[in-house]
């Protein structure tokens, strides 16, 4: 799983920065091309809790959809954990995307007709992990988040705190390099939403790298460092 | 590591995913069962028909034919139009060293009769044949033995009986070394035959009376004339390559013209075997372009479920593909629910064409004739489950290669 360490390019980026972008730039073609990001220039280091704040179309979505390997960027650098990410075919990108990073979305995202402990394997099932092992290392997360005695529930049959619980660890079942989430807390209630990010928290003191991208002030305070970005733009840092 | 197709949740999640849309699944499998079942009852159904057609001519030998004496159509020689000529034993000979492509051969002569046994009697045809006819017209010998050779070339007062006339003159008691009174002459029985089908030569079997031709001729009948002559053409050969030379050597022995066609009768029974299977093959192609089309449908059917399923789970695909599986890995689940829908209820279709087909098989049976061969062979089963399952992946091809090309980001907006 660690392979990709191997394979750091020290000519662009250090050992401890997990994420290094140089001058990305990404443009929406249509009639009006939209120009969604500008020379973006970012670097996270291992082991940061990081929040992307910005209004609604200023292009934080779009970075982190960079960031995941969801998307492609049209010109620059990037870098995540030592492995360039540029023209990468769809299969190298789903490795990738399997074995570095871990997603939570703001929908949760969970497949409705598997329970929580299936979703949480889902990840290690196309890594080809044998059931049992799967399953072992699945019931692990979710016993890590309070979520042992949910394990046969479907999703339908849980809260929506928990379902975002299941969704951590669901991002945490192949141990990735980072987390990456959209807007975790955005369908949660306020209480829920704390007790989210204290996972959050919780997990990055355990030395998880953490993206969120969030329009949410308090989950951006929450946070030990806030990139604002702005027309596609990313401001200087305010942490 | 191990390969994923073989991961029990991959076919947990096929089973799940078909359960969830019940009704769906089970029109679109019952497209398909409904596909193969026609397809294996229309191609079985057309074999057990064959095979009915078939029994019907069942104890004759598919390459006879036979020449008779008529009447003069042209006047010729002094013989005027319309004067009738008669087939002799001698004729016989002439014609067998004549006719090139004779196998087996006999001539037939045909009265009627009435033979007694005890304060019994029974009427029926007396057939007077060579030995070779046993090969000609296949008869069941029953009882006892046919005439041979020796009972021929002796003119043995001998007879066979057919099976309804044993019946009627015997009842229950064995007649094979009886003496009967056939048309007030006594002939020792000595065996008893039947006859498969209905076609038959001279008279059915079942109801004649059967003597060796020369015996006829000496005892019963009043001439040395023999009715017609019956044979087999050897092998690679029709039996009207004989016709040519048959009526030009008794053209020439009975003075008619040989260009005359009504002063020799003619039939091939080839011919009528090929029309026949002209006919069978017709009622094939019937089956397998009527069935093909019906599981076509399925096929369809099948293909357009896939489009729906993918289309409704676009935002799954998307989900799957943002925490690892590779293209194929969602290609494969596609072709996985094609594949196991076709399986599943094609072999269901075949099986159940195979039960329709036993019944009628069971139903159609006749103790002396057989089985008609209501079926399919399992080849043709296996082959139909086959074909099923190549044109159900490949129906499940093209959804399965969108499902491929939904980039994940595109997918997970899908809502």
């Amino acid at each position: 799983m660690r392979l990709y360490k191997r394979m750091t390019n020290l000519q662009f980026t250090e050992m401890d920065t997990i994420i290094s972008l140089r001058d990305v730039n990404k443009t929406y073609p249509g009639i009006v091309p939209l120009h969604v990001l500008k020379d973006i220039n970012l670097e996270i280091q291992r082991g940061e809790l990081v929040s992307i704040m910005g209004a609604s179309g200023s292009g934080k979505s779009t970075l982190l959809n960079i960031l995941g390997i969801l998307d492609s960027y049209d010109s620059g650098d990037y870098v995540l954990d030592g492995v360039p990410i540029h023209n990468l075919s769809e299969n190298r990108a789903a490795e990738l995307r399997n074995h570095l990073i871990g997603f939570v979305f703001q929908s949760f995202n969970l497949i409705n007709y598997k329970n929580a402990l299936e979703n949480v394997a889902l990840p290690l099932f196309y890594q080809g992990v044998s059931r049992k092992t799967r399953n072992a290392l699945a019931m692990e997360q979710l016993e890590r988040l309070g979520l042992a005695d949910r394990a046969t529930h479907l999703p339908g049959e849980l809260s929506g705190g928990q379902k975002q619980r299941v969704a951590i660890a669901r991002a945490l079942v192949t141990n990735p390099s980072l987390i990456l989430a959209d807007e975790p807390t955005g369908a949660l209630d306020s209480h829920t939403s704390k007790e989210v990010m204290q996972i959050f928290r919780d997990l990055n003191a355990e030395g998880m790298t953490t993206v969120i991208v969030t329009h949410d002030p308090n989950v951006g305070a929450a946070t030990n460092r806030i990139i604002r970005i702005t027309d596609g733009q990313i401001l200087p840092d305010n942490v | 590591m191990k390969l994923r197709f073989f991961d029990i949740e991959n076919w947990r999640e096929i089973g799940a995913t078909l359960a969830r849309n019940k009704t769906r699944t089970f029109l679109t499998a019952f497209g398909i069962f409904w596909g193969t079942a026609m397809l294996g009852m229309l191609w079985g159904g057309a074999n057990g028909f064959t095979g009915m057609m078939s029994r019907n001519f069942a104890g004759l030998s598919t390459n006879m034919g036979g020449i008779f004496p008529g009447a003069r159509s042209i006047s010729y020689k002094g013989f005027n139009k319309g004067t009738f000529w008669n087939l002799t034993e001698d004729d016989l000979k002439a014609v067998r060293a004549n006719a090139p492509y004779i196998e087996y051969s006999s001539g037939v002569t045909n009265l009627s009769g009435t033979a007694a046994y005890n304060d019994k009697s029974a009427a029926g045809r007396v057939l007077g044949i060579e030995p070779d006819y046993a090969s000609i017209s296949m008869p069941v010998i029953e009882k006892g033995r046919f005439i041979n050779e020796a009972d021929y070339s002796s003119s043995a007062k001998v007879v066979v009986i057919g099976k309804s006339r044993a019946a009627d003159l015997f009842g229950m008691e064995d007649p094979i070394g009886k003496y009967i009174s056939l048309n007030s002459v006594y002939f020792r029985v000595i065996g008893v035959a039947s006859q498969l089908s209905d076609a038959s030569i001279g008279g059915r079997v079942d109801e004649s009376f059967i003597v060796p031709g020369t015996t006829m001729r000496r005892a019963l009948s009043s001439d040395r004339n023999v009715h017609f002559f019956v044979f087999t053409a050897t092998p690679g050969h029709k039996p009207s390559d004989n016709f040519g030379s048959i009526r030009r050597t008794l053209a020439q022995l009975h003075s008619f013209h040989p260009a005359d066609e009504q002063a020799m009768g003619t039939m091939d029974i080839s011919e009528m075997f090929e029309m026949i299977s002209k006919v069978f093959l017709s009622i094939s192609l019937l089956a397998f372009f009527v069935g093909f089309g019906t599981l076509m449908a399925g096929v369809i059917g099948v293909g357009n479920i896939m489009w729906i399923i993918v289309k409704e789970r676009t935002h799954e695909f998307g989900i799957r593909r943002a925490i690892g599986a590779k293209p194929a890995d969602i290609t494969g689940q596609v072709l996985s629910e094609s594949v196991l829908l076709t399986l599943v209820s094609g072999t269901a279709g075949v099986c159940f064409a195979t039960l329709v087909l036993y019944v009628a098989d069971k139903v159609t049976y006749q103790p002396l004739l057989g089985y008609a061969g209501f079926q399919i062979s399992f080849g043709m089963a296996v082959g139909i489950v086959f074909t099923f399952f190549i044109l159900g992946s490949l129906a499940g091809t093209l959804p399965a290669i969108k499902a491929m090309r939904i980039k994940p980001i595109e997918a997970l907006r899908d809502k």
